[in-house]
């Protein structure tokens, strides 16, 4: 009997200390964030996931930085810049005074560093990493050269307009090269930038801990540290957001954002994204090469449905690839393709396709920004079968998916969540002849005319030529309906109450240096 | 030759380690066989959309991803044999401390989940045997049933929406909080994902355990006990649980493989920061090194449980004797 006794004492006391854990207040100056995943890297010019520069975009910054809340561009850690009449030659001044979180100085030479670490494979410093975007990036680049101390002048081999949002790209993020020399390749967990925040410590799969940067050139953060958890289900996500062990998270199952909503502890913020998500028609396809086929297509998927019922509203009707977020480079008057089915049989009919034929409609099980790419696929099959249009839909798993992708398929989903915010990298990436499989106009479109525009958009600085270039191009490819336009899906971030000040970000950034908790 | 130690047990386990040797060997080549099958390729999903094919080809190159499969195998192999696991590819990290560290949270999950399968187990396989054909014994063995059909996902999100969500009993997610915590808050947070875990193994548990101890509470002996006027419980435990227990360890062992495996579906509805979640990453980013070695420091433990397994049948019967 005593046993039995000093065992339930035992689970008692154990209950107590676990109830009192339970209770704990969260501390006011801290805040914790629900990643879907934790970050995988934080070597800036090796990262090519949403989570991880979520969070290295607190320690790093770049030359050139993007105003919060919209793709403008300002200065970073260049406080200036001139270019050349002929557009070749870039001079950034640098900002004074600024230090690496190692306490080293910044200075032309150190972007020059950072710059042919990636540029010079051949350099000392090349097989520290692999660069995913040095092509992309720094492919157009001749050279990087110090003019003094605080200058650094960059030569281009051709103009090229989207250079100055590339610098504010993360995979050209300054970063200290004393950091670099000492920890080599293992500077993916030991990153040394000169932003707000500086890493704490990273316990891998457990958190990660930033702590505010009392030098910051911009002023120190309100928030003494910002906790990074990795929570993988959306059903823990949403638990974690409510019972307030979280104070910030996104991707919640859409169907619970009628309930959040509701909750008086939480904020759901939402805003419009540059996110597009569409399906690639391959219009090299007996009956996909008939424009009216493709336009039939159009017709016959009831987008709003999709988003509706689906996406339950974090999304809005794609009528161009560039979402309203571009601002001036959106054409809102392109043709439009309402829910008619009516009219998608009158026009397979016209094509000669009256009795539909029989396409293979490939769709990932998950992956980067593809909302609900199967459910979605099951009502698109419905809405074609509708006007005679017979998909047979075909699942893979998001690596093998990206492989078929490039294969040129038949038909298939995509979602393209550009990281900067210039109109060419959506337009130029996913839809010019120069752009067919391996890369990504998957569908083989091409139209003379759009390719001259969207080749003129790249090299032309002045905005006011440039808008006329973008909307032209847009009016030409809704016309030609290369893809099934579906959506832009919204960008909804969850936090609770206390979390005060913030501002979201087109390109999916979760910025701190601003926010404060109540 | 005495029963347990001396020689005779040494060299067992000697021969047992070289058995093994082939099994992981074999694991190793299996493993190796399958990521290489598999679609898709670390390069391009590193470097994702952007990526031309040289940009792929120049990164497999870096890599050695360009040499035949044969000559990659034995490249890894002979570097595994000192040590040396290599990197993880989108990681960038070395993969034997990666593997370890997140060996450990499996371990904690896995021990807290064989803890909860074992008690709940071995006391309904006992309650139910000794109470032949009661309630009690139909209610444990129709929950027993359920148990084992009940899919760890599945179970591990209604666990958290009832105790995470609604009561607020236990976090939903990870093993330590966020803020960071000590023994007790670890043990707070193992709380569902063992139960999740654990479920299944205890109802395999206990069926066995209930068919076990039948079978011996049938026999003559524990008559004579009982005639002799001991107590039920010390009948129970003395002479028949002692008795039952061989077949018992043996499923107890194979749970821990059960656990092992089934700690990736746990520890991804969880978040618990073990080799499980870091596999399924592993997998999805075809992160070659780090797949293999997490595959091989988890057929190395499930051999080195087994072994143990082995060496504790003669602790709770001393007949039999390793030659």
């Amino acid at each position: 009997m005593s046993r039995r006794r000093a065992w339930g004492i035992g689970l008692g006391l154990l209950a107590v200390a676990l109830v009192s854990v339970a209770t704990a207040a969260p501390p006011k100056d801290a805040m914790v964030i629900g990643l879907l995943a934790e970050p995988v890297t934080m070597d800036p010019p090796q990262i090519t996931d949403l989570n991880s520069t979520r969070v290295i975009k607190r320690l790093f910054e770049g030359l050139t930085a993007q105003e919060l809340g919209t793709y403008k561009i300002v200065p970073g850690l260049a406080q200036s810049w001139d270019i050349s009449k002929d557009g070749l030659t870039y001079t950034f001044h640098l900002r004074p005074n600024v230090k690496f979180h190692d306490g080293t100085p910044l200075t032309a030479e150190a972007v020059k560093f950072c710059f042919d670490r990636q540029m010079n494979d051949q350099g000392p410093f090349y097989a520290t990493g692999t660069y995913p975007y040095v092509k992309g990036f720094l492919g157009n680049v001749a050279g990087v050269e110090v003019v003094n101390p605080s200058t650094v002048q960059i030569r281009l081999k051709a103009p090229l307009t989207p250079f100055l949002q590339y610098l504010a790209h993360h995979s050209l993020y300054v970063y200290s090269p004393e950091a670099l020399k000492k920890w080599g390749k293992d500077m993916v967990k030991h990153p040394v930038g000169t932003g707000p925040f500086k890493l704490e410590t990273w316990e891998p799969g457990v958190r990660v801990v930033l702590s505010r940067n009392d030098q910051y050139w911009g002023g120190a953060p309100k928030i003494r540290q910002a906790i990074y958890v990795p929570i993988i289900e959306a059903q823990a996500r949403l638990s974690a957001i409510k019972t307030g062990e979280i104070d910030m998270t996104m991707d919640v199952p859409p169907d619970s954002l009628a309930d959040l909503r509701k909750d008086p502890d939480v904020v759901v913020a939402e805003t419009n994204s540059s996110a597009v998500w569409y399906i690639a028609l391959n219009t090299r396809h007996p009956a996909l090469k008939d424009k009216r086929v493709r336009q039939a297509l159009n017709y016959a998927v009831h987008k709003d449905a999709i988003i509706r019922d689906i996406l339950k509203g974090t999304a809005i009707v794609a009528t161009t690839p560039l979402s309203p977020v571009y601002g001036p480079y959106h054409e809102d008057k392109t043709l439009r393709y309402p829910y008619d089915p009516e009219k998608a049989k009158a026009l397979l009919k016209e094509a000669g396709y009256a009795g539909g034929f029989d396409v293979t409609f490939f769709v990932p099980e998950s992956g980067s920004g593809m909302q609900s790419p199967v459910e979605m696929a099951t009502v698109i099959q419905a809405n074609l079968a509708a006007v005679g249009v017979r998909a047979r839909i075909q699942t893979m798993e998001w690596g093998a998916y990206l492989k078929k992708y490039l294969d040129g398929p038949d038909m298939a989903e995509m979602s393209w969540n550009p990281s900067i915010g210039d109109p060419d990298h959506m337009m130029y990436m996913l839809l010019s002849s120069d752009r067919f499989p391996p890369a990504f106009n998957a569908g083989f479109y091409q139209n003379p005319r759009v390719d001259e525009l969207l080749r003129r958009g790249r090299t032309t600085i002045d905005e006011k030529e440039r808008v006329p270039l973008y909307r032209e191009a847009q009016r030409l490819v809704v016309e030609d309906a290369p893809w099934i336009f579906v959506d832009h899906g919204k960008q909804v971030i969850v936090h609770r109450k206390r979390v005060q000040g913030f501002k979201l970000h087109p390109n999916f950034d979760l910025v701190l240096t601003q926010v404060w908790l109540q | 030759m005495a029963a347990v130690g001396g020689h005779g047990l040494q060299g067992y386990v000697v021969r047992r380690i070289l058995l093994a040797l082939p099994v992981l060997v074999g694991v190793s080549l299996l493993v190796f066989a399958v990521m290489r099958l598999a679609p898709g390729d670390p390069a391009a999903i590193m470097l994702g959309a952007q990526a031309t094919r040289e940009d792929v080809e120049r990164l497999r190159r870096d890599l050695g991803l360009d040499r035949p499969v044969a000559v990659q195998y034995l490249q890894w192999m002979g570097r595994v044999l000192q040590g040396d696991l290599g990197r993880s590819i989108p990681l960038g990290r070395e993969v034997l401390p990666e593997v370890l560290l997140r060996f450990k949270a499996t371990a904690v999950l896995t021990a807290g989940a064989l803890g909860i399968a074992v008690a709940l187990g071995l006391t309904a396989g006992i309650l139910s045997a000794t109470r032949q054909y009661s309630w009690l014994d139909k209610l444990s063995m129709a929950v027993a049933v359920t148990g084992v059909s009940l899919p760890v996902f599945w179970t591990g999100i209604m666990l958290i929406l009832v105790f995470a969500l609604s009561l607020r009993w236990f976090p939903s997610a990870g093993m330590i909080s966020p803020y960071g915590g000590g023994v007790t808050d670890l043990l707070w947070h193992l709380v569902l994902p063992a139960v999740t875990l654990g479920t299944a193994s205890a109802a395999a548990v206990a069926r066995l355990t209930r068919s076990s101890v039948l079978e011996i509470i049938r026999q003559d002996y524990v008559r004579a006990a009982r005639a002799k006027g001991l107590a039920e419980r010390a009948v129970i435990a003395r002479h028949v649980l002692k008795n039952a227990f061989n077949p018992i360890l043996t499923v107890i062992g194979v749970q821990v493989g059960y656990l092992l495996g089934g700690a990736i579906l746990t520890e991804t509805v969880f978040s618990w920061p073990g080799l499980g979640s870091m596999m399924v990453r592993a997998i999805q980013a075809r992160d070659y090194p780090l797949v293999q070695g997490g595959v091989l420091l988890i057929a190395t433990t499930f051999v080195v449980v087994n072994l143990i397994v082995d060496l504790l049948y003669a602790v709770f019967d001393p007949r039999i004797r390793y030659e």
